[in-house]
């Protein structure tokens, strides 16, 4: 029990933090129903249309709607949908960071060394992160149900219930996988393992919707079963099957994890490479990249550049591969006709190739842009920052290298990810304008920088709390634009989000305007960063 | 060479850092000369580490100043670093990188490194660099720090609890080198909480306890502050000047066994001398303290019978 509440403390920010942000996001698209919804059964049904037509283009994302008119099947989709990859991202930082982290900063030892089991130690981690979504689920039903109070309806608390159970079932499989990818592979891929798994599984369950030939495997993906619970619409289901399926693969996974960390040293992986004995050497590395800023940095993180590069190619093949799928299907619903009829047939393919694929581009350079914001709390938190500061370099020079690293990476990451939807869409015979491909591709590096930019300010400020915190700045700001409009904000308000700010520059250009905010806010990140990090004391 | 003799590498003016609820270093007045070797002692959290954050700007002070080679330590920081090896009380996590590749990275920030040199230190603690940070013992973890402090021949080395996790040959090693640092004209400032450490290698030393600078001495001079244990045996039958020797400066600790005294003396013997002057002594022991003896006498008196320097 002391392990479980030792394990709780740990992750209390995680706790809060998730609990916080699924109680606002469902209680905010609750009441943002309401707001767009009107009171007719027609303009629901209208409604219903609407978010119909946006579903079919976010196929590759979310499963399609049930009943997206009443506020039941609205909050499934966009409530309790987006929170299942939110509580996905949490359930993997928290078992790489219990196998990983934990184990490198000595804390695993310091357990075992009290006479705690492997396995009891493992169960103790499951148990507390089954009592923090426990926690976080509950929230995100209260958010919804105080919603739905605020518009003067009622809800089955039964249903809710449910959808929160979905919730928490997905999570603790999620957990159990991840904790069994970290404990497999070696600690300084783990993360990238456990993350690439559970990306994989998600895109072999979304993309089956559309890839008939997946849908023989989709059975192996833990999201398949939370799709087949969508239990707040009327007429929406609750698979007690699919529901224990889930507890199983977290439980079966969890357990297997803990047999796996029984029988591999700390310290190290499970499966390890035979490795040639070398003889010991004395010298420095002569690699010339070590001694050229900004390349140094980049070799140093390669393996994950091209982990982003090669992921984000991979993503926009199938991006470009699922277009025409997703046009053909819009095209047969007869009340979305008048609506597609406003593109020139030749713009229809790059607009819903564009809303697709630079809607989740988005989503991804902004975790990128948090990735590096971690590094950057962890050099500070882990000493590294400080041996830095120890050459003569001033700190100044240390956020504009940070910041280039992740210029350069962006830009990588996005010219990769470019070609290769223009290459995949001219193969489907989607002709996309190169212009402005290009430059719609080139806007992810400001749009990341906006992220980097108060990433930046905040690792200076407080590097503990940076992650957690930018987390919740990207998290308004989607909800800026996403809600923006239904709530009525203030315009101001509304270009201050960095997803607003980026527009569809792949149908309509850049925006000048739009692009110079960006790199005004990011400017003002970094500015402010640096003046913050000579101010303050290292590693405090 | 006395500290007089050269320019100061290291100044510091009522320097302080205050943390709060009496936690972090007050007032420090401490001057280093060139080529010295100053040794820094205290138990555990009393600001040595507070104390070598803010030479090293890392930490900026609540008041005071602090000086390396006549440059201000937080102005200029980078003009200072050029002229340091720093090597931390923790050494930082490199996570995968190999130790060539860790020494490469720093060498490259900081440039102008010798390439010989950094193979020579390695080889000279056996310290394969081939091998990934995270594989590395604690030991050799400390021995990669020792590297990266010493591979481009500083002017002044600051040195955070330097043989922490070596072995006592790679410690010997380790003061080998530091000798040699200090003859090819390079300054350190070293801090730790091994007396031996101070008395292998250190010409001054200076002792602080709850932030404040209690003493700063030669080495000679630091065992003469005495903290003798004394022993006197009187001729039996002899009146014991118990009160008078009681009563004497510097006496503590007076116990009597039969015909004999067992007392500590702090300073000078004159007064007990003098307190036992009309007393037929048969025999007098006095112990010569060691470093360790005196350190121990300074933190563990109550504070307000601390010396002053």
């Amino acid at each position: 029990m002391t392990a479980v509440r030792f394990a709780i403390r740990q992750g209390r920010w995680g706790l809060i933090g998730f609990a916080v942000a699924a109680f606002v996001f469902t209680l905010v698209q609750t009441a943002g129903f309401y707001q767009i919804a009107g009171h007719t059964p027609q303009e629901r049904a209208a409604l219903g249309r609407t978010m119909s037509a946006l579903a079919a283009q976010l196929v590759v994302v979310f499963p399609p709607p049930i009943r997206p008119d009443t506020v039941g099947g609205y909050v499934q989709f966009r409530g309790f949908n987006s929170l299942a990859i939110l509580f996905a991202v949490w359930a993997l930082a928290s078992a790489t960071g219990f196998v990983r982290g934990d184990e490198e900063k000595g804390i695993v030892e310091s357990a075992l060394a009290t006479g705690t089991s492997r396995l009891a130690l493992v169960a103790s981690r499951v148990a507390a992160f089954a009592i923090a979504l426990a926690g976080a689920s509950a929230a995100a039903g209260l958010g919804f149900i105080a919603g739905v109070a605020s518009g003067h309806e009622s809800v089955e608390l039964v249903h809710v219930a449910e959808g929160c159970a979905s919730l928490l079932a997905l999570s603790l499989a999620c957990y159990g996988i991840a904790l069994l990818m970290a404990e497999v592979t070696a600690a300084g891929v783990a993360t990238a393992a456990a993350g690439a798994t559970l990306l994989a599984l998600f895109f072999l369950n979304s993309l089956s919707r559309e890839l008939s030939w997946l849908s023989t495997w989709r059975w192996l993906s833990p999201f398949r079963y939370y799709d087949l619970n969508q239990p707040l619409p009327p007429g929406g289901n609750f698979d007690a099957k699919a529901f224990l399926v889930l507890l199983g693969i977290g439980l079966v996974a969890s357990a297997a994890a803990g047999v796996a960390f029984m029988r591999r040293d700390l310290g190290s992986s499970l499966m390890r490479l035979p490795t040639r004995r070398k003889p010991p050497s004395y010298a420095p590395s002569s690699n010339p990249a070590w001694r050229i800023p900004i390349a140094r940095g980049l070799y140093e993180r390669r393996l994950g550049v091209l982990a982003w590069a090669a992921g984000m190619a991979v993503l926009a093949l199938f991006f470009a591969a699922l277009t025409r799928t997703i046009v053909n299907v819009l095209l047969t619903i007869p009340t979305l006709l008048p609506y597609l009829s406003i593109f020139v047939h030749q713009q229809l393919y790059p607009a819903v190739l564009g809303y697709t694929w630079f809607n989740v581009a988005q989503l991804l350079f902004a975790a990128m842009a948090i990735t590096n914001v971690a590094r950057w709390a962890a050099e500070d938190v882990d000493g590294r920052l400080e041996m830095t500061l120890s050459a003569p370099v001033s700190r100044a020079a240390v956020v504009a290298e940070r910041m280039a690293i992740l210029i350069a990476v962006a830009t990588i990451v996005a010219v990769v990810s470019g070609v290769t939807l223009f290459i995949a869409s001219h193969a489907q015979g989607i002709d996309l304008n190169v212009a402005r491909l290009g430059t719609a591709s080139l806007m992810l590096v400001p749009f990341a920088l906006v992220f980097a930019g108060a990433g930046a300010l905040l690792a200076s400020w407080n590097p503990r709390a940076a992650v957690g915190l930018l987390g919740a700045f990207a998290f308004a700001s989607y909800l800026d634009t996403e809600l923006g409009t239904i709530f009525k904000l203030p315009a101001w308000v509304q270009d201050l989000s960095a997803f607003k700010l980026f527009g569809t520059p792949l149908l309509g250009g850049v925006d000048g305007r739009s692009l110079a905010l960006m790199l005004l806010l990011a400017a003002v990140g970094v500015g402010s960063s640096i003046l913050v990090m000579q101010r303050r004391d290292v590693g405090a | 060479m006395l500290p007089e003799m050269a320019a100061a590498a290291i100044r510091t003016s009522k320097l302080t850092k205050d943390y709060g609820v009496g936690r972090g270093l007050f007032d420090l007045d401490l001057q280093v000369a060139g080529q010295e070797v100053f040794g820094y002692l205290g138990p555990n959290g009393s600001g040595k580490t507070t104390t070598i954050r803010l030479l090293m700007g890392m930490i900026h002070p609540t008041s005071g100043s602090a000086h390396v080679f006549g440059l201000d330590c937080i102005r200029e920081a980078v003009e200072v670093k050029r002229k340091v090896g720093y090597l931390p009380g923790d050494v930082p996590q490199f996570g995968s990188l190999t130790g060539d590749e860790v020494v490469a990275y720093l060498g490259g920030m900081r440039g102008g490194v010798d390439r010989r040199r950094v193979q020579r230190i390695a080889e000279r603690f056996d310290l394969d660099l081939s091998r990934r940070f995270r594989e590395y013992s604690s030991g050799n973890k400390q021995k990669l720090a020792i590297v990266l402090a010493f591979m481009h021949r500083p002017d002044l080395l600051i040195l955070d609890e330097p043989t922490s996790g070596l072995d006592p040959l790679n410690q010997q090693e380790f003061y080998a080198l530091l000798r040699e640092t200090r003859d090819d004209g390079a300054t350190v400032f070293l801090s730790s909480h091994i007396l031996s450490e101070v008395e292998h290698v250190c010409d001054r030393v200076g002792i602080i306890r709850d932030g404040r600078l209690v003493r700063v001495a030669q080495l000679d001079e630091l065992r003469h502050i005495r903290v003798h244990r004394v022993e006197i045996e009187f001729a039996p039958g002899t009146d014991i000047p118990e009160s008078e020797i009681r009563a004497a400066e510097g006496v503590q600790d007076m116990a009597v066994d039969g015909n004999r005294v067992t007392c500590s003396v702090h300073g000078s013997f004159a007064a007990l001398l003098h307190a036992i002057r009309d007393a037929s002594v048969t025999d007098l022991v006095s112990t010569e303290p060691s470093l360790e003896e005196i350190f121990l006498s300074y933190f563990s008196e109550p504070k307000t019978r601390l010396l002053t320097s």
